[in-house]
């Protein structure tokens, strides 16, 4: 087994997780226009979600995993209920936005340390079956990871192209003011922006809990990732981002080989600012 | 009164950190998350040159400045690329750059060791091994950076640095280098916050990555935002505020290391709370 296949391998299940956040990041930013920080709890809230429901009460894996994705999409919900609508009613600048979501993230990351403490934990039940391919290995739950990310953009490149709800999204999108005078509800367009978002980040999690662990600050991190994938691709831009996830992945994945694992963070950081300075648009313009 | 001097001690590194944010933040408008990066560079330096050198107090504080304005310099030139939301995320990318490197270079930094023996400074042979003598050399600092800060506000260069918040590009028109003057006073900033971290290393005479992390940054801004951006005694009150809040908590009684979660979830809800109801800030001039 040769280390070229693995990489390649290692590089596509981390774009495929990068896709995922990414999808949902460039979902809330194009519709309303603000990096949203809280985002990232969502892929904590998943994790702990199926944690709490699947390992702590026992409830079954696939009813933990659905109910889990929706809690986080009800945190999302809500974050845009009490803080977000005001604050847009009020004309905030994104810099308040920002601010706020900054702290909803905060608070609520450590709201999860206090109740579940803030221990690595891990979600699989013992070891799964590995399979091969193209020379390399890959668990179950890394498979899975692959077909969702395929799965989730396939399925909202259709859903914002081709449904009349999709469109209204990119009509608010586009201009708040003019969708609301054309007679779109834009309030209840953005809340299931934000429901929609989270939950995506909230399944992000979810996969990323089976496939290495949780712990209260993997949304950062996770993120993070997310944000320089959608950037890089040029942001707002739904292909771009599955592509600006892919390509942070190999170079992530690539970098460590060269360099050493610990540097995986200040490696993508890095592609993220030599893109801010050479190409500020991303790979795709909006 | 020990625990009181130490908290005392405390708000004044924080306060000098709050103050020197609140010029990049508050008076030019540039939302900065990168600070702790630059309180951990002022650290990290004046360890590593007290434990391996001879070298006195003050000469390796100022050796710590002088790297963190060095740094500070090449990063704020890439910085000065961007505007509003992305500047924001860029400088959070450099907190993450910086704290890996303070994680990852072990030879230098001994990694998630830390830096255990840093010396206390001392003065005229006057050994500042105890705690009130450092609160009065950590208060005369921060009287000095005070003043510093307000003459800078006060001054031609700080007008034209509101005005770059306010208007970019009309003091653009007039010709003035805007990139210039963000430049200046980023370094400046950072340099400030350089001192504080020389401070911060030889009073607790340890120090590890952990210290540095994102979060610290976001701590900092927390403080300038409570306290109210562009008002320099708004930045000493949130750093009062926000030091002291949390040790209430304490006698509340939860065990430390909920405690540790609660101060976050404190600090998460002022801030949503603040940008909800009060942007400005207590005292603050400048809504974000």
């Amino acid at each position: 087994m040769g280390i070229l296949p693995q990489l390649i391998l290692n590089s596509i299940i981390a774009g495929a997780i990068y896709t995922m956040i990414a999808l949902g990041f460039n979902l809330i930013y194009s519709t309303v226009k603000f990096f949203d920080l809280s985002y990232g709890v969502m892929m904590a809230i998943g994790g702990y979600g199926v944690y709490w429901l699947y390992k702590i009460i026992g409830l079954n894996l696939g009813l933990s995993v659905v109910l889990a994705i929706l809690l986080a999409g009800l945190v999302g919900y809500l974050a845009d209920y009490f803080v977000y609508r005001p604050l847009r009613r009020r004309k905030a600048s994104t810099m308040v936005l920002l601010v706020a979501s900054l702290g909803i993230f905060t608070a609520l990351q450590a709201v999860i340390a206090i109740l579940f403490s803030s221990q690595f934990q891990t979600l699989s039940a013992g070891e799964g079956k590995i399979y091969e391919v193209i020379g390399g290995a890959i668990t179950g739950v890394q498979l899975v990871i692959l077909a969702s990310g395929l799965l989730i953009m396939l399925a909202l490149a259709f859903f914002l192209n081709r449904t009349r709800f999709g469109r209204a999204i990119k009509a608010v999108g586009d201009d708040e003011e003019v969708a609301r005078v054309v007679g779109i509800n834009t309030d209840k367009i953005i809340s299931f922006v934000f429901f929609l978002s989270a939950a995506i980040g909230g399944l992000a999690g979810v996969l990323v809990g089976f496939d290495t662990g949780i712990e209260p600050t993997m949304g950062l991190n996770l993120l993070l990732k997310g944000v320089i994938a959608a950037i890089v691709g040029g942001i707002g831009n739904i292909y771009g981002g599955v592509l600006g996830a892919f390509l942070l992945g190999t170079v992530e994945n690539f970098g460590i080989w060269q360099i050493s694992g610990e540097w995986k963070d200040a490696i993508a950081f890095a592609l993220l600012i030599v893109f801010l300075i050479f190409r500020p648009q991303g790979l795709f313009k909006r | 009164m020990p625990y009181l001097i130490h908290l005392a001690i405390l708000v004044g590194i924080y306060g000098i950190l709050g103050l020197s944010l609140n010029l990049v933040v508050g008076y030019t408008g540039l939302l900065s998350v990168t600070h702790a990066a630059f309180y951990g560079l002022g650290a990290y330096a004046t360890a590593i040159l007290l434990t391996s050198t001879g070298l006195n107090f003050f000469v390796a504080l100022l050796l710590g400045v002088l790297i963190t304005s060095v740094l500070a310099l090449l990063i704020g030139l890439v910085l000065s690329r961007f505007h509003g939301d992305y500047y924001a995320l860029g400088s959070f990318g450099f907190n993450i750059i910086i704290y890996s490197v303070f994680l990852n270079w072990q030879s230098l930094t001994r990694g998630p060791l830390g830096i255990p023996g840093i010396r206390r400074p001392e003065i005229f042979g006057l050994n500042l091994t105890d705690n009130f003598h450092f609160l009065l050399l950590v208060l005369a600092i921060l009287l000095l950076v005070y003043f510093l800060c307000r003459f800078i506000v006060n001054s031609s260069f700080g007008r034209a640095l509101r005005a770059i918040r306010e208007d970019e590009q009309a003091l653009q028109v007039f010709g003035y280098r805007t990139t210039f003057y963000k430049l200046i006073i980023f370094v400046l900033s950072a340099a400030l916050a350089a001192v504080a971290g020389s401070l911060f290393a030889s009073y607790i005479t340890f120090v590890d990555p952990s210290s540095f992390v994102l979060f610290e940054s976001i701590f900092i801004l927390a403080i300038i935002i409570l306290g109210g951006l562009a008002n320099l005694r708004g930045s000493l009150l949130g750093a009062l505020f926000l030091i002291l809040l949390p040790e209430l908590l304490r006698f509340v009684g939860f065990p430390s290391d909920i405690a540790a979660q609660m101060r976050q979830v404190v600090y998460g809800l002022i801030l949503v709370i603040l940008m909800l109801y009060r942007p400005q800030g207590l005292v603050g001039e400048y809504k974000l």
